[in-house]
């Protein structure tokens, strides 16, 4: 419950509110990635926010809420599609309160509020998933689907399961909000390195 | 497995008491709290199983169009706009354009449709299967669910079935009327039925004079293309020349189809999207709402909810022993941790942490007590029954009733974050490994904002084997007037006025399950070491 998760000090960059950025994730064109604050990037996670639309001026590639985790080895990829013949990405918006397990391929278009995936997922191209949904482990989301709110999806090709519990956005806040403070530096490893 | 606390909800059972929870029957009675809802009126706690639910709006789970239900019925409970269901892999199918006329010269033609080019047809971007392949394809890419419904509607069985509807549609009110009087408890289903039954009321006199029905498609009389799937000859003409397994529609390919369809996969049809609904809850015994959604269907606020965890403090449960085991294994470096260390050994004795949280906006003062129960006797293992039916463990918590301190807004917690990770850990950490710690393990361990730690012991006994799961029942006083001050009409309130502080206890039980224990003769080693 309360027991924290420590990572080695240096292995994190942690940022004026509060974003705790892995150094062994790779996070490409970081100046179109938004955090909003509080978000973990795991180790090894993947962030394509090189990969932007076409044309001139400042483009948001992937934009992330407060209280989100992205997990170890992660890929969060734009989705891209060729409209009229010309080949273009948009943008992946995920609002707060979003839990990503290890392992998992993203290229949804948007991911609302208080929503869980699982480890080991892929979230196809322009996936649309709406607030409090939960994606379980291991379930492959074929793309363009749509995913209604609270609603549990599994399996291959992912499909409802059940309707999630009317109390799943305080459920979700509350483990959000203590996954985060409990993912601090480690204390030993600190006081090791000023040795 | 972690071990875990979850609450009972009595609708299963006669008496208020749980069942035993070493039955393999007791889970069912058993919920996450989340799970839970809590009726004012009543003063009890609601499961899904007992709650009495509505359906409060239809959506169509892929485009999210609210439907309303006065064309749910016509549109025969399906999206009737351009949602469409893979029948092999049940994904969402999607409208392709066929591929553009080929110049010859290699380019790609300047798009003259800004749609594509038709013909249109329906494709699965999962398994690949199109509807060209079972003959469907369309002129257009819009109103597609109608041209599919025309054909549903179309099929012999359907246009029977509507028949049958038709014929039977008078003698409907007298027959639900009867249902209504003849079962109790019908009637407040099907609200129509009582109003209605005043016209069956004339027809009931002679409701036994249903004429006959002549059926117009007869049974495996119908066209050869029909008949596949009828169990008669072509059906076993079809499997005689089958060369693979892929040829046949799966079970579950088939299972949402209303009527027998064709055994081939070849024939599958896709199908419109079946809509999912918002659903709101009443309480069983006084009706009340528990749970009523917002109108907007992918809203997730609620009008009303009235959910468990709002009322009962919520307990979550902690193995002291456990959490050094594992720090211990990742000090020592040691990635894949070994079972042995963090479960219980027969014969030892282990100290439990409980931590209660308040939800409620005053502090409420908390008693346990241990349902005290011996296993049944096994009738199938007489030597075994005299050792199993001693108490295989025994439990240690407090006595004493303790306090939780109000919940206050959540704003004034935020500070506490950073704090309550460093502090408390070390000296959780330390009370772990130090043997010191034994004296202080039963009691009250900490308090902090809205929550109580409290440290229980639990004894296992040398023969033991099993689960470690007991009923523990909790009691809490609160005062009454602060939680609920909207109604000021219930009779308790009106003669227990004078006392100024008015206190009500509410209690509930829980089932607390600690884990497995391990018969000791391979582990022991392990731990002398």
């Amino acid at each position: 419950m309360d027991h924290p998760i420590y990572y080695p000090k240096s292995e994190y960059i942690e940022t004026d509110t509060g974003n705790k950025v892995s150094r062994r994730a790779t996070i490409a064109g970081p100046q179109n990635i938004i955090l909003g604050g509080k978000t973990v990037i795991a180790n090894g996670a993947i962030i394509r926010g090189d990969l932007r639309r076409t044309g001139p001026g400042h483009a948001v590639v992937i934009s992330l809420g407060r209280y989100c985790l992205v997990g170890e080895g992660c890929i969060m990829r734009p989705p891209y599609k060729t409209y009229r013949g010309n080949f273009n990405y948009y943008p992946m918006k995920i609002g707060d309160h979003v839990h990503i397990g290890a392992n998992t391929v993203v290229e949804a278009a948007q991911i609302g509020s208080h929503v869980e995936i699982g480890k080991n997922c892929v979230i196809g191209k322009f996936t649309i998933i709406k607030d409090c949904a939960k994606i379980a482990d291991n379930t492959v989301i074929p793309p363009n689907t749509v995913i209604p709110a609270l609603s549990l999806f599994a399996g291959s090709p992912g499909h409802f399961v059940e309707d999630m519990p009317e109390s799943t956005q305080e459920m979700v806040e509350a483990m959000t909000k203590s996954y985060y403070s409990r993912f601090q530096p480690d204390p030993s490893s600190a006081a090791a390195q000023q040795r | 497995m972690s071990p875990s606390v979850e609450y009972y909800c009595p609708c299963q059972a006669s008496t208020p008491h749980p069942p035993q929870p070493n039955l393999a029957s007791s889970s069912y009675s058993f919920h996450a709290l989340h799970n839970l809802y809590f009726c004012e009126e009543c003063d009890a706690i609601r499961c899904n199983h007992c709650v009495m639910v509505e359906v409060s709006g239809y959506y169509c789970p892929n485009c999210l169009f609210e439907v309303p239900s006065a064309s749910v019925r016509a549109e025969k409970n399906r999206c009737a706009r351009n949602c469409f269901m893979c029948p092999s892999c049940k994904n969402t199918l999607s409208v392709v354009p066929s591929d553009p006329p080929d110049n010859g010269d290699g380019r790609i033609p300047p798009t003259i449709n800004a749609a594509g080019e038709p013909p249109f047809f329906l494709y699965c971007n999962h398994c690949r299967w199109d509807s060209a392949e079972v003959g469907i394809t369309f002129e257009k890419p819009t109103g597609l669910a109608a041209q599919l419904q025309k054909f549903e509607d179309s099929a012999p069985e359907s246009l029977e079935f509507e028949r049958l509807k038709e014929h039977f549609e008078p003698y409907l009110p007298a027959a639900s009327s009867a249902l209504a009087r003849d079962i109790p408890g019908v009637a407040r289903y099907t609200p129509h039925a009582l109003s209605r039954s005043r016209s069956g009321r004339d027809k009931n006199a002679n409701r036994q004079e249903v004429p006959d029905y002549r059926a117009r498609v007869e049974i495996g009389a119908v066209t050869t293309g029909y008949a596949l799937g009828g169990g008669a000859d072509p059906d076993v003409e079809f499997m005689r020349h089958l060369e693979t397994v892929e040829e046949v529609s799966t079970l579950e390919q088939r299972w949402g189809n209303s009527w027998v369809t064709s055994p081939r996969s070849l024939d599958l049809k896709p199908l419109r999207i079946p809509l999912h609904s918002k659903k709101s809850k009443r309480c069983p015994s006084c009706r009340h709402i528990l749970i009523k959604p917002e109108q907007k269907a992918q809203s997730v606020r609620y009008k009303i909810k009235l959910v468990a965890a709002n009322y009962l403090p919520a307990i979550t449960i902690n193995l002291p022993h456990m959490q050094a085991a594992l720090a211990m294994l990742r000090r020592s470096g040691r990635a894949n941790a070994e079972p042995q260390d963090g479960t219980m050994l027969a014969g030892k004795t282990y100290p439990f942490h409980l931590s209660f949280t308040n939800p409620l906006y005053d502090p409420i003062q908390v008693r346990l007590h241990v349902q005290r129960a011996l296993p049944p006797p096994h009738p199938n293992a007489p030597p075994e029954a005299e050792k199993t039916r001693r108490p295989p463990f025994a439990i240690m918590l407090p006595t004493q009733a303790f306090p939780i301190a109000a919940f206050a807004e959540a704003w004034e917690y935020d500070d506490d974050e950073d704090m309550f990770g460093v502090e408390e850990e070390d000296e959780d950490f330390d009370g772990a490994r130090d043997p010191r710690g034994r004296s202080r393990t039963v009691g009250v361990l900490e308090r902090r904002a809205n929550v109580t730690v409290i440290g229980g012991e639990v004894m296992i006994s040398k023969e033991s084997r099993g689960d470690i799961k007991f009923n523990m029942l909790v009691s809490y006083t609160y005062r009454s007037d602060d939680p609920e001050p909207e109604e000021p009409g219930t009779p308790s309130r009106l003669q227990a006025q004078p006392k100024q502080p008015e206190m009500k206890t509410f209690s509930f039980y829980t089932v607390v399950d600690l884990g497995t224990i391990i018969v000791r003769d391979t582990s022991s080693v392990d731990m002398d070491s």
